[in-house]
């Protein structure tokens, strides 16, 4: 009797302090206060681990990094969280599908916010990864010990591309049936050199790209098919996967680069937080098997703040602003659907999403120059940056090597100033097919305006090795005239073209078709 | 430390920011949408009705209506509803309810907004009907066949209103007598009796029941119908298919001529556009430079039809000297050029008759064939045409030249039409058939009172001298036919058609007559102006004539 | 790199300055109340505002060989309409089991799932059905009759055509 009464009290007991227990259970560490409880805090957490328990001051700048890493991360997860909410609507079908997108807009509770918030977070994730790759390449952030990570981001680079441009052709209207039928035909593009050498018929590469991405000739329900699997399966695996991997060696190679004196340049701390002070109490007896410099025992990692808090308001902080951006362009303005997609009437101008529309203006030249060629010349090309480039001097800093900003700036303005001059020649002159009407294609591939530009670049940039005996002076001059020869392209090809891909000052002037 | 509350204050504001713009969002979504607001107001026996989305969906046709939630008096169930724009619909044959709105008023019907909804937003290529055209949205499923040109069908309107048959019935909205003491109409409404058939000994019952009623209206209003009259009214019924504007549309165009060069259907001329699905055509991809009013396809077709040169730089289609109503038929006309993938179920049984039965869209007397091939050529009344700037079209009712063409000269012509010339031949690809052909030469010799030429002649027998014949062409002939026989202004007298169909006789009586009303004089009367020819001289112009066709 | 003077603090002692740190707590308080805002306005989304199936009110032609207690059902509704001497009425024939159609008989309606038996009236007369065949509203305006799929009337109504 007595004993069943203990029983139920005990029992009454445990009921009583089972929420306490579950959240201690979850969170064991309690409130992150401490030193050691702000680490345990961290590393005791599935998603935070992948986080160092300290962070460097030097990271935790803004002018670091203006936090775009994260915001390609956050707009990733909006789009995942959008698009996971849009599938409950959306059927890949033919038609079906530019009636479900009909339902999304008019009907589905929350549905046209939703869609226009996933259309902004998309073409966010696409402008971040960028500018993101842009930072790292101006900090000089690709060197060793970070090459694979910079051949890791470029992969996310393709594969964020890859995810914006499968899932334009989703709504199934005019637009998206047109950009993706250009878009697919870039794909094809190897066959002009294929056919000038004769060789399609029994090798095409250009046929074959074009075939495995529609499943058909022309873009039609097999094509809509794939196109959904890899928008939402396929690239959006291999991009978690490849993030994993991203963000993981971002850790492994010893976290964001940093100059060499960094600790001169950073203001003194004003020890808010202590820093590891005490004797070790343990050895680290992996020492021994550890390759590379010996971690150094008896003091702690020096002008590091914990990642508890310190880190992890920047982030989140990064996180809300890129929501705030996408909510609120998504609140002005609603993502496009045109009519129906009809195979039988092309939007004239027919453009690709506007990403590639500077390799479509390029396409315009030269079909395998602007759709393979050059796009590979570029990949090859930083790809093998961060091996060729083995200096030392401005790691971490913007602009940094031999040359600096002046030199930056002086790029920018040869790169946009050739570009524009090549444009303006090709609109004001024509080019040799308007000179000399029986000319070979082959010639024309070989020379043209995209290559003519691409060799003026190169030209550049090997001068400039040669003037700072630096090879980071050439590829900064490099990158730096490609990221304004594709400004200009794609401003061009966005705004300056119309029907037929002619010049146009403004749409207003187009024609009537 | 000044870094970790600068994240932390931008945290706090993007994060109100966000909360902000949700709120908005939210407020958008369910306070501010307009057909929430047109709902707040509407009333079903005086309570307000539920605000939700309403539609009306037919999954057969692929309908998914969402119109219905603004104009919730429409909505099925609804009909009583009341508030502001809120107008139950007129009673018609389809049930709002099963078709939803957009099979007959075009529009968007699955959005939820005003312009969205009405289809005049940049991206919707079928824009709502304008009311006025609203009947242009029966020609989506329905092709009533055989419809007479214009001129017919106000014949038969006009017997049927002479015989005041609207005393008692009612027909498209008119007509029709209440009973003094209460009551329904003395004789049923007639709108639809193309479609539903009526008894064909009515006129044996009017008089029974005429003999039996003692009821005012039998005894003032009905009156014997002759076999003639008798005739016309049937006829008339059969085209009341409850479309009258549009039925009357369609006669307007087989009135023009419009077939002489626009193919509908498969039937007509190819010189101008296949005019088959014209009603569908974008607005959005229409060029409305010169076109005042709104950016609506009722729009540029009314002008369009009124010049279009002025709508269309550089189009080949003449002025046609419309009035008003017959420019309103012919907009009306082509707007219900539209079509829709209905399921078998839904095809109705009169475009069955016409894709699949060959039934034609227009009668097939020779009145109505020639007003929808010829007349935009030769005019309504056959007497040719003369515009600024285009080649004469010659008259064809003209008694002088039909009393001398023999029928088969009329009926080759148009089979195998003028070969370089305006006239093409009219052959089966174009839907005039044999009997077309036929009719046509029976109408114009109805039409101009002139029986065929009776000439016991062979085809050729004219024995003239050429050279002799020569020099008398050139001297009196070349100056209007052209020295070869090309035709400058007059026809060309070398064309094979011609030289194979002609008799001797055609041509012998033709210059010795001329033709009256044309440049045409009678040669072998004596004039002031024009030499004076003998027999013999014109046989010799017939035999030089006869040299530039093939011998048989 | 240890700034503070004195004895250096250790990692295992608490914040320097213990205070409640309200610009962090209101900051991470309003992004969870955004994010929260945002969580239930998203899952508002799954919850169709409107159904892809046709009304449930809808105009039907009865057949004018309809013999009295013969069972018309309209090709895709699941109502039995009935027409006899005291006028038309409608009875449900979707089992008020586990929502089977049931299928009239001479005597009454039987449920093929689960063996639920009904009497003419729509009356449970074995099985395992909770409760009798509903009746539907039927109107009669004129020569046309509408069925209301969704709005149940008294057994025993019916309407004078």
């Amino acid at each position: 009797m007595n004993a069943g009464s203990d029983a139920l009290r005990v029992f009454r007991e445990n009921l009583r302090l089972a929420p306490g227990r579950i959240a201690a259970a979850a969170f064991r560490t309690g409130v992150p206060h401490t030193d050691r409880s702000r680490s345990t805090f961290v590393f005791g957490n599935v998603f935070l681990h992948l986080h160092s328990v300290r962070t460097h001051r030097w990271s935790l700048r803004w002018a670091t990094t203006a936090g775009l890493g994260i915001a390609t991360l956050a707009a990733f997860l909006i789009t995942l969280v959008t698009g996971v909410l849009l599938m409950f609507y959306y059927k890949p079908y033919p038609d079906a599908a530019y009636l479900s997108m009909k339902d999304i807009h008019f009907v589905v509770p929350t549905g046209r916010f939703i869609r226009n918030i996933h259309r902004w977070a998309a073409n966010a994730m696409v402008v971040t990864v960028i500018l993101h790759m842009a930072r790292t390449f101006y900090t000089a952030a690709y060197r060793a010990p970070r090459e694979f990570n910079w051949l890791i981001g470029m992969a996310l680079l393709a594969v964020t591309l890859g995810l914006s441009f499968t899932g334009y052709l989703l709504p199934w209207d005019q637009l998206a049936y047109w950009a993706i039928t250009i878009g697919a035909n870039i794909a094809q593009s190897p066959r002009e050199v294929t056919d000038a050498l004769g060789v399609t018929e029994v090798f095409d590469p250009g046929g074959l790209q074009r075939l495995l991405l529609l499943g058909s000739d022309t873009v039609g329900e097999e094509a809509l098919v794939r196109f959904y699997l890899l928008h939402v399966m396929l690239l959006p695996l291999v991009a978690a996967a490849l993030m994993a991997v991203h963000f993981w060696r971002i850790r492994k190679d010893g976290g964001l680069a940093k100059p060499a004196d960094v600790d001169r340049r950073l203001p003194a701390a004003d020890g808010t937080y202590p820093v590891f002070t005490e004797a070790p109490q343990k050895t680290y007896h992996l020492a021994a098997i550890v390759r590379g410099r010996t971690p150094a025992v008896g003091h702690g990692p020096e002008q590091t703040v914990p990642s508890m808090p310190h880190l992890f308001y920047a982030e989140l902080a990064v996180f809300m602003l890129t929501v705030f951006a996408c909510t609120a362009l998504a609140l002005v303005s609603d993502a496009p659907l045109k009519e129906l997609a009809n195979p039988l009437v092309p939007e004239n101008p027919a453009k690709a999403p506007w990403y590639f529309l500077g390799l479509q203006e390029l396409v315009a030249f030269s079909a395998f120059m602007g759709g393979i060629g050059i796009p590979a010349v570029v990949l090859v090309g930083l790809g093998l940056i961060p091996f060729l480039d083995r200096e030392e001097a401005g790691t971490g800093e913007w602009c940094g090597g031999p040359g600096g900003w002046p030199l930056v700036r002086r790029s920018a303005l040869i790169g946009l100033a050739s570009a524009i001059a090549v444009e303006a020649f090709i609109i004001r002159f024509g080019w040799l097919r308007e000179w000399f009407p029986t000319i070979p294609q082959l010639v024309i591939t070989a020379v043209n305006p995209g290559t003519v530009l691409t060799a003026i670049y190169a030209g550049y940039s090997m001068w400039l090795v040669r003037r700072y005996n630096s090879t980071r002076a050439g590829a900064l001059g490099l990158f730096t005239c490609f990221l304004g020869g594709f400004l200009v392209l794609t401003v061009v090809g966005t705004y300056f073209r119309g029907p037929n891909w002619q010049f146009f000052w403004s749409p207003a002037d187009w024609p009537l078709h | 430390m000044a870094s970790l509350d600068r994240n932390k204050w931008l945290l706090l504001a993007s994060s109100v920011g966000v909360l902000v713009l949700l709120v908005v969002a939210a407020v958008r979504e369910n306070v501010l949408l307009e057909w929430r607001q047109v709902q707040a107001e509407v009333r079903l026996d005086g309570q307000p009705v539920p605000v939700h989305l309403r539609q009306v969906v037919n999954q057969t046709l692929g309908v998914a209506d969402r119109c219905v939630s603004c104009h919730v008096s429409m909505a099925p169930g609804e009909q009583n509803a009341t508030g502001p724009a809120q107008r139950s619909h007129p009673n018609v044959v389809h049930d709002p309810a099963d078709f939803g709105c957009t099979a007959c008023h075009g529009g968007q019907g699955r959005a939820t907004l005003k312009d969205d909804a009405h289809g005049t937003v940049h991206f919707w290529p079928e824009p709502m009907l304008p009311v006025r055209s609203t009947e242009a949205g029966c020609g989506t499923c329905h092709a009533t066949a055989g419809i007479p040109r214009r001129e017919v069908l106000d014949g038969w309107s006009a017997t049927f209103e002479r015989l005041d048959c609207r005393a008692c019935h009612r027909m498209d909205g008119r007509g029709g007598t209440i009973r003094p003491d209460g009551g329904g109409m003395e004789g049923p409404d007639l709108t639809r009796v193309g479609l539903t058939g009526y008894r064909a000994d009515w006129h044996d019952a009017h008089i029974t029941r005429a003999a039996a009623d003692t009821a005012a209206p039998w005894r003032t209003s009905w009156r014997s119908v002759s076999e003639a009259d008798r005739a016309d009214v049937e006829r008339f019924l059969a085209t009341r298919v409850a479309m009258p504007s549009l039925v009357s549309a369609k006669s307007t165009f087989f009135a023009s001529g419009c077939l002489g060069c626009h193919k509908v259907s498969g039937v007509g001329g190819d010189d101008g556009p296949d005019l088959t699905r014209a009603g569908e055509k974008d607005p959005g991809r229409a060029d409305f430079a010169a076109v005042a009013g709104d950016r609506t396809l009722d729009n540029w077709f009314d002008q369009h039809t009124r010049t279009p040169t002025s709508v269309v730089v550089g189009s080949q289609m003449p002025a046609l000297r419309l009035t008003d109503r017959e420019v309103d038929d012919l907009t009306l006309f082509t707007l219900s050029l539209r079509r829709r993938d209905v399921p078998g179920s839904y095809l109705p049984r009169d475009r069955m008759r016409v894709s699949r039965f060959a039934e034609r869209e227009f009668a097939s007397d020779g009145a109505t064939v020639f007003g929808a091939f010829c007349a935009g050529c030769h005019g309504r009344d056959g007497l040719g045409l003369r515009a600024a700037g285009v080649a004469t079209f010659p008259s064809v009712a003209n008694p002088d030249f039909l009393a001398v063409a023999p029928d088969a000269l009329l009926s080759e012509t148009i089979r195998r039409g003028r070969p370089g010339r305006r006239m093409r031949a009219w052959s089966d690809d174009t839907g005039v058939r044999a009997a077309d052909i036929a009719a046509i030469v029976a109408y114009l010799r109805t039409a101009a009172a002139t029986p065929a030429p009776i000439d016991s002649k062979p085809a050729r027998w004219v024995q003239g001298d050429p050279a002799e014949g020569g020099r008398l062409f050139e001297r009196t002939c070349a100056g209007c036919h052209g020295p070869k026989g090309e035709g400058l202004d007059a026809p060309a007298l070398n064309n094979p058609v011609l030289q194979a169909a002609a008799t001797d006789t055609f041509f012998v009586e033709t210059i010795a007559r001329g033709r009256r009303g044309t440049g045409m004089v009678g040669f072998a009367e004596s004039s002031p102006i024009h030499p004076t020819l003998t027999r013999a001289d014109i046989e010799s112009i017939v035999s030089f004539i006869r040299t530039w066709g093939v011998q048989p | 790199m240890t700034l503070t003077p004195g004895p250096a603090p250790s990692r295992l002692d608490a914040d320097p300055m213990p205070r409640r740190d309200v610009l962090g707590l209101l900051s991470l308080w309003s992004m969870a109340s955004a994010l929260v805002f945002a969580t239930v306005g998203a899952l508002r989304l799954p919850r169709a505002a409107v159904l892809p199936s046709p009304s449930k009110k809808f105009r039907v032609t009865i057949p004018e060989t309809l013999p009295p207690g013969a069972a018309f059902v309209p090709p895709g509704r699941s109502v039995a309409i009935f027409r006899d001497g005291d006028g038309i009425h409608a009875v449900s024939i979707v089992c008020t089991h586990l929502g089977c159609i049931v299928k009239a008989t001479t005597a009454g309606f039987e449920c093929p799932c689960h063996g639920s038996k009904f009497a003419p009236d729509g009356a449970v007369t074995g099985g395992p059905a909770p409760a009798p065949l509903p009746w539907r509203q039927v109107t009669v305006s004129g020569s046309t009759v509408t069925i209301d799929e969704e709005t149940s009337v008294p057994t025993g109504t019916k309407v004078q055509a």
